[in-house]
């Protein structure tokens, strides 16, 4: 019999199944990160659902950054300009920033200046 | 651009996450969920790289989670590493009792199809703190008399 254990718990109300609670597919994942390099040939097992971790957090802290600017512009509809900005402020994510000018985003004249 | 080029996780569980964190009345365009899409296969690849050329320099093929966490740390996703680190050593963890109890559960069907005589229970792995199910087993002694002994 399958146990609730602390597993579950961590990934935060996925959905429990036999392929595990993940929020993000992990073929998909492992797909993306073949396509980093002709070096990357044999990946773990464990490396995608690592990664599936990883990319929630991620997406949680651009996130939480692009929300900061769309309050500030006193909107509740956060865009991709929201996006663009919250990018070029934060030093860590400062390998999106051609993402983000590719995307069609104006990059604003004075970019909101926020803490890491 | 090639669709090929740029392989995406699925708008619907990007979208998802982002609304996780947002508050309920938040709204989110269908462009920004794009972008952040986007943005999450480059983070995939960066680190994916990262973590690559770490192997490669120590002579290494497979890219592995500890990989993964030593290349977070390394670019800079210091707090994210460290929730990543204790998260794969949870689901290690789970992994190694879901396996106890694959075990466990083998040798118990193993011992009712059997009707051998002499039998030993074997408890697979280290002990854990989740109570074992009641067990019977069947005890030969020299003369050939058998006994069920229970073990709690």
């Amino acid at each position: 019999m399958r146990q609730a254990g602390m597993y579950s718990g961590i990934l935060n109300g996925g959905m429990s199944g036999r392929t595990g609670p993940h929020l993000l597919p992990l073929a998909r994942i492992k797909k993306i990160m073949k396509r980093s390099g002709e070096d990357v040939k044999m990946i773990s097992g464990e490396a995608p659902i690592i990664f599936s971790k990883a990319c929630e957090l991620f997406i949680e802290e651009l996130t939480q950054r692009s929300w900061k600017v769309t309050l500030q512009g006193k909107r509740r509809t956060l865009h991709k300009e929201d996006v663009a900005s919250a990018v070029i402020a934060t030093d860590v994510f400062d390998f999106l920033v051609n993402v983000v000018s590719e995307s069609g985003a104006n990059s604003e004249d004075t970019p909101v200046v926020m803490e890491r | 651009m090639a669709d090929e080029q740029d392989l995406l996780l699925p708008i619907a569980n990007v979208g998802r996450i982002m609304k996780q964190i947002l508050p309920p009345n938040a709204k989110v365009s269908k462009e920004a969920k794009e972008t952040v899409q986007e943005c999450v296969s480059e983070f995939v690849k960066f680190v994916t790289g990262e973590a690559s050329d770490k192997c490669r320099k120590e002579n290494r093929r497979t890219v592995t989670a500890d990989d993964i966490c030593w290349a977070l740390s390394a670019l800079g996703f210091d707090d994210h590493a460290e929730a990543i680190v204790r998260y794969l050593h949870k689901y290690r963890e789970f992994e190694r009792e879901r396996l106890n109890q694959r075990v466990q559960n083998e040798v118990d069907s193993t011992r009712t199809k059997s009707g051998a005589s002499d039998y030993k229970c074997i408890q697979a792995g280290k002990q854990t703190e989740t109570p074992t199910p009641l067990l019977l087993f069947k005890v030969t002694d020299q003369n050939g008399s058998s006994s069920f002994t229970k073990l709690s």
